[in-house]
């Protein structure tokens, strides 16, 4: 017997617990940024997410094209995609309507959306918390990078695209994900912050000062743009309650509702000409 | 002895394509079902218990790597508890009798218990911040990989049971 075949499993096991460390050594000071490694796992199993999610859904379709009229469904479906881009549309006009100053800079911020619409379907979600990650099933062969802001059915913000975006899959990282930060504004106070995730249904709206004017609940929330990734103007969510901050008495406690609803993401819109990957 | 580990290799990357099918089905079916089921670990266990435990480390780590890719947390982590998961199983089953049901679910529910404690405090030490345990349902993990995994080992044996009375 060899040295090898009496320590093998013993060898493996600190062989393998050393590349792990390693590999977590090495992806902490990365932050964010995603590996060569993790590129490539997720090019090889995307597909797979992919494929097994499409087969879901058709035979869910199936199921239901079995029982509904055929033609009733065909026009439905494409009634309801008309409806999405109207959505769409009628949304970016409010929202660039309430921002713009001049009819010149209306028709600028106007042009800058044409054409600039992709839609997507959602294929995955994040393995490990539903609420920090969502995969679509568009990637850089349809014109998708890193930071482009992402809408649902109703305009309502849902994220933006983050690393890994292969060539038909990418990963769109929540607003409700404890590492996003939104630029926001409310509407009618004028309230100004950072909106970030807590990895569960709400958000926090930070940096808003004690000295303020006060936020009323069910106020609306719009992004700024400061932030260079998400255009200003898209409708994020609504204040649900404002309170004194026990940790940091110069800033208010304001917790946020993000509009989009998580049960019912299936399609989204990716903004490829926005500032952030577009740009 | 070549061909013997290129087989592995093939399991190995078929079950890891089966653990990601169950994923997204679970996915595209309720995203809430994924905070309490986890297939990466209900396959890992299901292949270390009948292949062991080197077998049980490679397949976690490959298992763990794939969960970790389709997540935004800190990539390596789950590699590593899926690896401690594996070799640990496969060593342990082999030395203790898993054979009955019971016996077997509940020794798949310590172990899913031990991993999912490792991987709260190796997430707690990496990101120096506490684990969303979405209101406790997080806990209901194990017990539903014990009983899933449990029943995967009951339904192959009542499988091989009824085609061998056939033939």
């Amino acid at each position: 017997m060899s040295f090898w075949d009496n320590r093998r499993s013993a060898l493996v096991l600190v062989g393998l617990t050393l590349f792990h460390v390693l590999l977590i050594s090495v992806q902490v000071p990365l932050g964010p940024g995603k590996s060569l490694f993790e590129k490539a796992i997720f090019f090889v199993f995307s597909p797979v997410q992919r494929a097994v999610t499409g087969t879901v859904r058709g035979i869910g379709s199936l199921w239901k094209g079995y029982f509904d009229l055929r033609g009733v469904r065909a026009e439905n479906e494409k009634l309801k995609r008309q409806v999405f881009f109207l959505n769409q549309d009628v949304r970016f006009l409010e929202d660039r309507l309430s921002f713009a100053h001049s009819e010149a800079e209306l028709r600028a911020s106007l042009t800058e959306f044409e054409g600039s619409l992709v839609v997507a379907r959602v294929i995955g979600i994040d393995s490990t918390n539903p609420h920090q990650a969502v995969v679509i099933d568009k990637g850089s062969l349809d014109g998708i990078t890193r930071d482009m802001a992402v809408c649902d059915r109703t305009g309502a913000l849902v994220g933006r695209t983050i690393a890994p975006v292969s060539l038909k899959e990418s990963m769109v990282q929540l607003v409700t994900d404890k590492d996003s930060s939104v630029s926001v504004q409310s509407v009618t106070a004028g309230l100004v912050g950072s909106m970030t995730g807590q990895s569960k249904d709400v958000c926090d709206l930070r940096y808003v000062l004690a000295s303020s004017p006060v936020g009323s609940e069910g106020e609306e929330l719009r992004t700024t743009g400061f932030d260079k990734i998400y255009p200003v103007g898209i409708r994020v969510g609504v204040i649900q309650s404002v309170g004194k901050d026990a940790a940091s008495p110069i800033f208010r406690s304001i917790v946020v509702k993000p509009y989009f609803d998580f049960a019912s993401l299936d399609v989204v819109a990716v903004l490829t000409k926005g500032p952030g990957g577009g740009a | 002895m070549r061909d013997s580990a290129a087989k592995d290799l093939l399991r190995g990357f078929l079950g890891t394509l089966v653990a990601v099918a169950l994923y997204s089905v679970a996915g595209a079916g309720a995203p809430a079902l994924l905070i309490v089921f986890n297939a990466f670990s209900v396959i890992v266990l299901y292949f270390s218990i009948r292949r062991g435990e080197v077998f049980g480390a490679l397949f976690g780590t490959m298992c763990g790597l794939v969960q970790d890719t389709f997540s935004l947390g800190i990539f390596g982590v789950a590699g590593l508890t899926k690896t401690l998961l594996g070799f640990w199983t496969g060593f342990i089953s082999r030395r203790i009798d898993v054979g009955p049901f019971t016996r077997k679910a509940l020794f798949m529910l310590v172990m899913s218990v031990l991993e999912m404690a490792l991987w709260v405090l190796i997430t707690a030490v990496v990101r120096l911040e506490s684990v969303n345990l979405h209101g406790g349902l997080i806990f209901l993990q194990p017990l539903v990989t014990a009983v899933l995994g449990s029943s995967l080992f009951a339904a192959e044996r009542r499988i091989k049971a009824r085609s061998s009375r056939g033939s």
